[in-house]
């Protein structure tokens, strides 16, 4: 009979914190390899240039250990770790007005796939930036949220320190502007 | 576009950037970040605030300074050069002065008046007392 190997068990992210907050360095590690990718996506969508996401994504991840004696759990450790990336993507945005750095639009910077491809699928993902980067934080937070990470409107709400109730009324006055926007 | 379909094009939405991103690389640079600047203690957060910044809190300062050596050299002023002036000015009074000064320093107090001893003689009063008395009969 053959003998089944053990599985070893995959830490929370509530045990690796606690491994951080004790000194141990893999533990933030393996914080970051499971939620980058996911907080790139959510900070691109809404509206960091390419160029600068990889320093954003850092900086978030630096904002959110050294402050994570302020995570009470109200929400899971990526949906906190997005809120914060809103924060950093506004202070990035503020100084951003301040040099005047002028951005190129998707199409000219991306370099991967089939350009006739890509014009036409980042045609429609284009004009959703555009939409998203004319609501307000609060419904542009709680859209991405909902629609690209699919969080309930309950942790939406705590983690923004909002009601569940105002978190649907700006989902769906996102929703209704945005469809404006990309039809 | 319904709902659903914007949804789907949301989720779409960031992903190649996404990808582009060098999750290990990325790890190793918050770790190394994290060890070389663990705390930002409270000198180097004062350190890293902008000049505007500095420069405000720089002229609140100085303000206070100035407000506060003010106060002090306006108390030490009276003290010192207000009693003698106000006394001596007593003697310049008519004695019709001299009967009102009495009669405003017997009459009882109420609270909007100043608080004078109703058995004070003009001994008894301070230079700031004898000042506030003058400046009222002075209309």
């Amino acid at each position: 009979m053959p003998h089944a190997e053990p599985v070893a068990a995959v830490p929370t992210d509530a045990a690796l914190i606690a491994a951080w907050q004790g000194g141990d360095e893999p533990a933030a590690a393996e914080l970051v390899r499971r939620h980058a990718r996911a907080l790139a996506r959510f900070l691109a969508s809404a509206g960091a240039p390419d160029a600068d996401l990889d320093d954003l994504v850092q900086e978030t991840f630096i904002r959110a250990f050294r402050g994570v004696g302020r995570f009470r759990g109200q929400c899971r450790f990526r949906t906190w770790l997005l809120t914060i990336g809103g924060n950093v993507l506004k202070d990035a945005a503020r100084r951003a007005r301040r040099t005047k750095v002028v951005a190129l639009p998707d199409e000219l910077r991306a370099t991967d796939g089939d350009p006739h491809e890509r014009a036409v699928a980042g045609e429609a993902e284009g004009r959703l930036r555009e939409g998203l980067g004319r609501l307000s934080r609060m419904q542009r937070e709680v859209f991405l949220l909902r629609a690209q990470h699919g969080l309930e409107y309950e942790e939406i709400a705590a983690a923004l320190g909002t009601s569940p109730g105002a978190a649907r009324v700006h989902y769906h006055h996102a929703v209704k502007r945005l469809k404006e926007y990309v039809a | 576009m319904n709902e659903h379909e914007l949804e789907k094009l949301a989720q779409r939405l960031g992903a190649r950037a996404a990808e582009r991103l060098d999750v290990e690389r990325t790890a190793h640079a918050v770790v190394t970040r994290l060890r070389e600047a663990p705390r930002v203690s409270v000198a180097t957060r004062v350190s890293m605030q902008p000049a505007w910044l500095k420069v405000a809190a720089t002229v609140v300062l100085l303000l206070a300074a100035g407000a506060v050596t003010r106060a002090l050299w306006r108390s030490q002023g009276l003290a010192s050069a207000g009693g003698e002036p106000a006394a001596a000015g007593l003697s310049d009074l008519s004695t019709d002065q001299l009967q009102q000064l009495l009669e405003i320093v017997d009459k009882p107090t109420d609270e909007a008046a100043p608080a004078y001893p109703a058995e004070a003689s003009l001994d008894d009063l301070t230079a700031h007392q004898l000042r506030e008395l003058l400046r009222s009969l002075e209309g």
